[in-house]
């Protein structure tokens, strides 16, 4: 008796759960995702946001996918579980050299001139300044490896203006994964410079999370696009003609602060491929794409 | 008088294990001068305060979509350990063919994340990369122990049946049977690996705890992080009230209805991947045999080798040589903190409870803690992987030595211990090393962010630089590598035979 109860309230779990947890994918549901550059907590529930908006101007069912890394979002677009994708300046370039004919339709406003910042740790003594510091044998740390502003933008600049790879030119580099990381890491000492996204930097100063007596910006980089809408060739074939287009309305027009605060960007302007060519440049000259 | 004094002076020589300890810990002092170790400390109270106030105040509710991330959690680990046994159970009827045992240790020396990485080429985010990438591993595992516990079973039972018995029913009866609690046991601890295997595939986009654990503690949100770490240890501590192995139909049965959805898989995706993403570009661009660049292809594997292949394995196998001897200290410790034979009862739980959170917590997290502590070198990695199997084996070992009866002589707590206890579970306690050792060599993989550049650093950079020809190579070597060790640790070295338990 008591082993039929158990099973019986198990199966009544079960159908409830799976009422719950079913997602219906249908095979014309239009899919996206997006790589946060700032805060992912609560990522999930605030892209479904987005996605309500962009079913409501474009008419066909719009779905969200969650993704932890760069390389992830371009594997799901090169395998058309995506259509549409918010890429970093790097694996944008990446995803569209895997996917032909696919095009950037729209950056933020504050993306046509991105930066990132070097940060060092007060021990090391270095100040601010608008000359590339000096900053050879220290420990260094990236963000995560597929990222524009945490990796591929400084380590062009190292190469420039130290005439090294990093590995020589440092006495250690480490990639912590992510821009509040390499904040909490120079910060701690544990390195001693960084480079970090400057959006990350400037809003966990104002956060309140960064004492600025450890820690502090000492170059800042020139400006470079980074991040993009980036949209597959073949969505003008499924879901209708201009539909490219319209998804390309939609961002530009996406106007609510709550939206826009997911990316967390001022607005949408037009983008194209060939914005990007810097970017890829910058790739090729260090070696991360052939 | 004179007596005495002879058995004083007698020198006796090093057993066999004792040699054995000696030369791991000396194999590690030889290698430290030439290991990446310093501490550089300067301030790390700022992230450490706040890491315990995380601690002190869990937050439950932070986290969205938590119920379906248990769920899935416990769904892979199931999925995973059953298909894991279907395909591991005959092979471990075969193990003792070399090419078998070969490609087996090939497959289980590849890390989960890894495969999960490789599948997710193919079937994208789809519940059946995070299944697969626990199965095939876990197959292989199965195959090696249940092989040889089915091996150190005795062949009296056979004797007694009937010779006209066919072949099955004599093997079954005679020796699948005498051996059943011990496959059940093992097959129980898996389910536990499982459910760390299927958190940490989290890690890389699966939607397990580990998926919103990684992102807390990357972000410094340590109040949920704590949270779903507190969740995640007290899910794997109460798995035996939980899924007792009568309900694990039941269990599948939830499992099987409430996976998320596996999206239809595109078949021409695995040719994409096999035929094109894989090659090297040299071999890719070339439509017929006769255009390849050779030349070029050559130059491409030898930079390879030379420049990750060989500077990723040395240290990686200083890191695990390393790892291993200090997880030698922190399984006799941890073992004796949790052993009945030294403690109260009460006073053992506790050392259970730490044992618990030491085997639990993911690696990652605690060489994330060691890092803010000590400044980034090997030495975190060490810590964290020491900490990690030393509390698996000591759990393990605990088990062992609490079901041995203490000897009614009048001996003292501590001498029972050093001169009953631990010689008994000595011998297993080793090979568990062993076979952990295996397991350090690959989740040395994890440590990029100390700026180690272990052959895992270099695989997980191909990926995310789209290389995956190269990242191919790598797992290649890493497997080898693997093969290597574990031929050449069974060449050298006597593991006990009626070794109980394995990990």
């Amino acid at each position: 008796m008591n082993k039929m109860t158990k099973l019986f309230v198990l199966c009544a779990l079960t159908l409830s759960v799976n009422v719950l947890v079913s997602i219906n994918v249908s095979a014309t549901t239009f899919t996206f995702t997006a790589i946060p550059d700032a805060d992912e907590s609560q990522l999930r529930t605030r892209f479904e946001k987005v996605a309500l908006y962009l079913e409501k101007k474009l008419g066909v069912e719009v779905k969200y996918v969650p993704v932890k890394s760069y390389s992830a979002a371009v594997t799901a677009f090169k395998n058309n579980q995506v259509q549409l994708a918010w890429f970093g300046g790097l694996s944008g370039v990446q995803a569209r050299r895997l996917v032909p004919g696919s095009k950037a339709i729209a950056q933020g406003y504050e993306d046509q001139f991105f930066k990132s910042y070097f940060i060092a740790h007060y021990s090391t003594g270095l100040a601010m300044s608008e000359n590339f510091p000096d900053i050879t044998q220290k420990t260094f740390t990236f963000g995560s490896k597929g990222s524009t502003s945490g990796r591929l933008m400084p380590q062009y600049y190292i190469e420039q203006h130290l005439k090294e790879k990093p590995q020589q030119a440092f006495k250690r580099v480490g990639f912590s994964g992510d821009h509040s990381r390499t904040i909490a890491q120079v910060q701690a000492g544990a390195y001693q410079v960084g480079a970090v996204n400057y959006t990350v930097w400037e809003s966990a100063l104002a956060a309140g999370k960064i004492d600025t007596n450890k820690v502090k910006v000492i170059w800042e980089t020139p400006v470079y696009p980074d991040y993009q809408w980036t949209i597959r060739a073949d969505v003008d074939a499924k879901f209708g003609k201009h539909f490219a287009d319209k998804v390309q309305t939609a961002l530009l027009n996406m106007d609510s602060p709550e939206l826009l605060k997911s990316f967390p960007r001022s607005s949408f302007v037009k983008a194209e491929n060939k914005d990007f060519q810097p970017v890829e440049d910058v790739a090729k000259q260090i070696g991360l794409i052939d | 008088m004179s007596q005495l004094q002879q058995v004083k002076n007698t020198h006796y020589p090093l057993g066999y294990w004792q040699k054995v300890t000696l030369s791991i810990l000396l194999i590690a002092l030889i290698i430290l001068p030439f290991a990446d170790i310093e501490i550089v400390n300067f301030d790390p109270f700022l992230e450490l305060t706040r890491m315990v106030d995380g601690l002190m105040t869990p937050d439950f509710f932070a986290t969205e979509y938590l119920f379906q991330a248990i769920i899935q959690t416990v769904n892979f680990a199931i999925l995973g350990v059953c298909l894991g046994l279907i395909l591991g159970t005959p092979l471990a009827l075969i193990y003792q063919h070399p090419i078998i045992s070969g490609c087996c240790a090939f497959l289980r020396a590849i890390h989960e994340i890894f495969w999960a990485l490789l599948f997710l080429q193919i079937f994208g985010l789809s519940p059946l990369t995070g299944i697969l990438a626990i199965t095939i591993p876990f197959a292989a595992t199965f195959a090696r122990v249940f092989h040889d516990i089915i091996n150190q079973s005795s062949d009296s039972p056979l004797e007694s049946i009937d010779s006209r018995a066919d072949i099955i029913s004599r093997f079954t009866y005679g020796k699948i049977a005498q051996v059943m609690p011990q496959l059940m046991a093992y097959t129980r601890y898996r389910f536990e690996c499982a459910l760390r295997s299927s958190a940490v595939l989290g890690f890389i986009g699966m939607p397990t705890l580990g998926f919103y654990m990684e992102t807390a503690f990357r972000q410094g949100h340590y109040s949920e992080g704590a949270a779903l770490l507190i969740i995640f240890i007290a899910l794997i501590g109460t798995i035996r009230y939980w899924c007792p192995p009568k309900l694990l139909g039941v269990y599948l049965v939830i499992a099987c209805v409430t996976l998320i959805d596996i999206p239809n898989v595109d078949s021409s995706l695995l040719v994409r991947f096999i035929s094109q993403d894989i090659l090297p570009s040299a071999l890719a661009n070339a439509s017929r045999l006769a255009e390849v660049q050779w030349s070029s292809l050559y130059t491409w594997f030898s930079t390879l080798i030379s420049e990750q292949a060989i500077p990723g394995a040395l240290a990686t196998i200083t890191l695990a040589l390393l790892a291993l001897a200090v997880s030698h200290i922190v399984t006799l410790n941890a073992h004796a903190m949790a052993s009945k034979h030294l403690w109260p009862t009460p006073l053992t739980w506790l050392g259970q409870l730490i044992l618990l959170i030491g085997r639990s917590v993911p690696e990652y997290i605690l060489a994330f803690i060691f890092l803010m502590l000590l400044g980034p070198s090997m030495l975190p990695a060490v810590i964290a992987l020491a900490i990690h199997n030393g509390c698996v084996i000591a759990y393990l070992t605990v088990k062992q030595s609490n079901s041995i009866a203490p000897q009614q002589m009048q001996m003292s707590k501590l001498n029972q211990f050093n001169y009953h206890i631990m010689p008994s579970i000595y011998p297993n306690m080793m090979a568990l090393m062993f076979y952990r050792f295996e397991i350090i060599v690959r989740e040395t993989a994890v440590f990029g962010i100390l700026g180690i550049m272990t052959l895992g650093f270099y695989i997980d950079s191909n990926f995310s630089e789209i290389r995956y020809s190269n990242a191919l190579v790598l797992i290649t070597c890493t497997a080898l590598l693997n093969v290597a060790i574990d031929i050449l640790s069974r060449r050298l070295l006597k593991l006990p035979k009626t070794s109980q338990t394995s990990c």
